[in-house]
């Protein structure tokens, strides 16, 4: 009817030059995407993570009424209809699209690093980077000392010297509430507030669920090691590392001390390998790479490796960054 | 804004229950509009217009200033249409709300943008003296549809407004009180007048939505027509989704209605026009 | 209105910037320009550029505003003080009229098509800034607003695109610059691309009622243009970051 037509794109963005700029084509390319998706249902479908076929809110997935729709999709007429922007996933007949970035979204069992944002009536408010905020109840933690008994009155009246606003803790995923807040609890002495080290925000679909979140790089790397929590919710603690009889209440656990607000002794050493480690991390995540405890011990050895060439505690610069992530995760992002 | 408590759910799927069969909860049919009223007042300028249950009242009044620099031919049109507590407890004064935003900006966009006044036959001498004419717009009561309510009682007041004439002679203004000479009335061009639709979920659109109609209703579109079939605005906000064929169909829907408004309203004034004495012996 | 000067369409029929009547201005489109906003992008139609954040769904910022069925969005729209060129011709401030209009436009024209019932007792906050302004700061808007919850993974039924189409004479011209803008009847359209409805629809000059239904056909033609074109991008973009994501999964895998 009408023909309407668009100046190529002159953008600097270099995901968009490599792209035809012609409409027609890329009208005809998404619909016989569309078209080799209905064919591709009936045999083997979402088989390969490489085959993964990428969709895009309001666009069909199978006009078959055969299928059950799932997260990331709803239902027009017969068609199931993708919401989100990812991949799409099926398990028998159930089709979900998996959205590439989205708010995390939590399980229970889920480890969650989480900062205080309110102290309330026999519980606590807690910003988990969710949709809403999480709680924590009085009787979901441990207590100093490790007593195990009823939390009474003044228990209560003390909770401000437990856990005050701004602290920053790690927690399991508990339960729901009836409107989807996630309810935590701290009931493990591996869980508990925070200190010795410094939080990173990364995207939580970084973070795969894994057997243990709790990671130790061992000295060299700084006088104690360091100490990593990966959070499923995106949240990531490093921090000056302590052996393992330390963290889970073996000899020489301060139980009277889980809830100090004061930072150990760190040597100038053991903040360069936090910080070092810190570095790393972040750049792993700002390339899109999921974080695991082998990349990260990696990405610090070939630090090491470089020995004079690199600064092996500072900050990476980029070129180092770059050569790193090339030789470690096999990404090239020079280009 | 305080926010007002939602209606029942249940008088939601009754009301929702009586549309579908085509039928209002208070007996008008879908694209039917509740009866306007006009109140003249005792000067000029001044109208109450009554859209059912809904009042406002408009109020022209005019004065001498200078022009601006670069549009020294051209007078002023002030609108003020603050929507006060009076109205209804849910707005505030001094704070506005998005909805009460949108009404103050659609009466400006479909009265001063469309050039509904010949501003330049409001100039006495050039760069020098000009008229200033201020609308002022008061809520009475807000039993829905205010916006439809409002352009026809400016629109009235504007029609009945006259302003002094003056006479120049040389540099020299003189004002003729209207106990000299007759006052003249504002010169015109067109008529804009504003019809609000509201839509709901594969129902056919209503026309003139009360307040709950208009607080369960999933989108709502405001069009400002004259007699000349021209859409002066055209204000869909978001809501439902319409096909192109839809907007089309209450387009034409309003032509004609706006049409017969035009004509109730000419004939309102001219009544009242019988009525009152203007001429100076 | 003063700029009478300006010829619209010449005896070529090309447009001031040498356009013809139904193209488009050159457009380009950047998904998550914003590292600490959920969702984010920049999107640049002509010399109007506008930056959108989307935060959320998050804990609503005042528990008053919560629903506890659904998820709240609140929009605010910003201009820098550049944007106008000029030294700041035209001022505007955070209260003005206008730009309320354009976040209430913007807000209502998402919130049907954000599947807002998924997200209960939050609050979805989108912030848009105008940051250089040459013509159709809203329908660039509701584009930038589309690609930025796209880009924060919330669901939503279908893309947002919008476009301007003037009048001039009997020929519609799409995408309107500024100058264009102020001299022309103008009507700004925004369509779900795939039904072809339309969920927004603004103008705010005379028009005959005859044109009136041409004009808005066009837009939404030119609206499903606009979204293969965002498409397009996103999918590009989207196949990185899936790529990214498969960085030695493999090797997670076989442990």
């Amino acid at each position: 009817m009408f023909s309407v037509s668009t100046v190529p794109p002159t953008s600097t963005q270099t995901f968009v030059d490599d792209f035809p700029s012609s409409t027609s084509h890329r009208k005809h390319q998404s619909e016989s995407d569309a078209m080799a998706m209905d064919v591709d249902m009936d045999d083997e479908f979402g088989a390969g993570p490489s085959k993964r076929a990428i969709v895009t809110p309001g666009e069909v997935i199978t006009s078959s009424k055969e299928y059950m729709r799932g997260h990331g999709t709803y239902v027009e007429e017969t068609s199931v209809v993708s919401s989100v922007t990812g991949t799409i996933e099926r398990v028998n007949k159930l089709i979900s699209v998996k959205p590439v970035r989205s708010k995390y979204v939590p399980e229970v069992g889920d480890l969650v690093i989480g900062r205080i944002v309110e102290v309330g009536p026999q519980r606590w408010r807690v910003d988990a980077n969710g949709r809403q905020d999480a709680v924590l109840m009085l009787s979901s933690v441990n207590l100093p000392g490790g007593v195990q008994r009823r939390k009474i009155e003044s228990d209560a009246l003390k909770m401000r010297e437990f856990l005050a606003e701004g602290d920053l803790l790690v927690a399991e995923v508990q339960a729901f509430f009836g409107d989807g807040a996630m309810s935590l609890h701290t009931r493990s002495l591996k869980y508990g507030k925070l200190r010795n080290g410094q939080l990173l925000v990364v995207p939580p679909q970084l973070i795969r669920r894994l057997k243990s979140h709790f990671h130790h790089i061992p000295p060299p790397c700084g006088p104690t090691g360091v100490d990593i929590i990966l959070g499923l919710n995106g949240y990531v603690w490093v921090s000056a590392g302590t052996t393992q009889e330390k963290r889970e209440g073996g000899d020489g656990f301060d139980a009277e001390g889980v809830y100090s607000d004061k930072n150990d002794d760190i040597t100038p050493e053991g903040r360069q390998a936090v910080s070092l480690i810190s570095n790393i991390i972040k750049l792993v995540a700002s390339e899109g790479i999921p974080l695991t405890e082998t990349l990260i011990g990696e990405a610090y050895n070939w630090v090491q490796q470089q020995g004079h060439g690199v600064e092996a505690h500072g900050p990476l610069d980029t070129r180092d960054g770059e050569r790193m992530l090339a030789e470690v995760a096999g990404v090239d992002i020079s280009a | 804004m305080v926010r007002e408590v939602d209606p029942p759910s249940i008088q939601k799927e009754f009301l929702l229950q009586a549309l579908a069969e085509g039928k209002r909860l208070d007996g008008r049919i879908t694209l039917e509009q509740r009866e306007v009223n006009f109140v003249f007042g005792e000067e000029l300028g001044c109208v109450e217009c009554r859209l059912g249950k809904t009042a406002v009242l408009a109020q022209v009044s005019a004065s001498i200033v200078k022009p601006r620099d670069d549009r020294p031919y051209e007078g002023f049109l002030l609108i003020n249409s603050e929507i006060g507590p009076m109205a209804s407890s849910v707005y505030e004064s001094g704070r506005s709300s998005d909805d009460e935003i949108l009404i103050t900006r659609l009466l400006e966009k479909s009265i001063r943008r469309t050039e509904a006044i010949d501003r330049e036959a409001l100039c006495i001498l050039a760069g020098e003296k000009v008229w200033q004419l201020r609308l002022t717009l008061h809520f009475l009561s807000d039993s829905g549809n205010l916006l439809d309510c409002a352009s026809l009682a400016a629109m009235a007041a504007l029609k009945h407004f006259r302003k002094p004439e003056v006479e120049v002679i040389g540099d020299e203004v003189i004002i003729h009180s209207p106990d000299e000479r007759a006052p003249v009335p504002l010169a015109i061009h067109h008529t804009p007048l504003c019809l609000t639709f509201a839509y709901y979920e594969n129902l056919p659109p209503i026309l003139d939505p009360t307040h709950l109609e208009s607080t369960l209703c999933s989108g709502t579109l405001t069009l400002t027509l004259n007699a000349q079939r021209e859409i002066c605005v055209l204000s869909k906000a978001g809501g439902t989704p319409l096909a192109a064929s839809e907007i089309m169909g209450v387009v034409n829907v309003g032509v004609d209605r706006v049409r017969e408004m035009v004509k109730h309203l000419e004939e309102a004034l001219e009544r009242d026009r019988e009525g009152r004495v203007v001429e100076v012996r | 209105m003063s700029s009478s000067r300006l010829e619209i369409l010449n005896d070529g029929g090309l447009r001031h910037d040498a356009r013809r009547p139904y193209e488009l201005r050159s457009t380009s489109f950047a998904l998550s320009t914003q590292s600490n906003a959920e969702g984010s992008s920049t999107v640049t139609q002509g010399l109007t550029t506008i930056a959108v954040s989307v935060y959320g769904p998050r804990e609503p910022r005042s528990r008053a505003n919560a629903s506890h069925d659904r998820a709240v969005i609140s929009v605010e729209v910003g201009v820098v003080p550049w944007a106008q060129g000029g030294g700041g011709g035209m001022k505007r401030t955070r209260g003005d009229k206008r730009l309320q209009e354009i976040g209430a436009a913007i807000r209502q024209t998402f919130e049907p098509v954000i599947m807002t019932h998924l997200y209960p007792r939050s609050e979805i906050a989108i912030h848009v800034q105008v940051l250089s302004a040459d013509g159709g700061i809203l329908p660039t808007s509701i584009n930038a607003t589309t690609l930025a919850l796209i880009s924060a993974g919330i669901s939503l039924t279908d893309y947002v695109t919008s476009i301007s189409i003037g009048l001039h004479l009997t020929q519609p011209l799409l995408d309107l610059s500024q100058p264009e803008e102020s001299d022309l009847p103008s009507l700004v359209v925004a369509s779900l691309p795939s039904s072809g409805k339309i969920t927004l629809a603004q103008m705010e000059t005379r028009l005959h009622v005859d044109r009136f239904q041409e004009m808005m056909d066009l837009g939404v033609e030119a609206c499903k243009v606009l979204k293969d074109e965002m498409e397009g991008v996103v999918k590009e973009k989207t196949r990185k970051i899936v790529e990214r994501m498969d960085v030695r999964g493999v090797a997670v895998e076989e442990q």
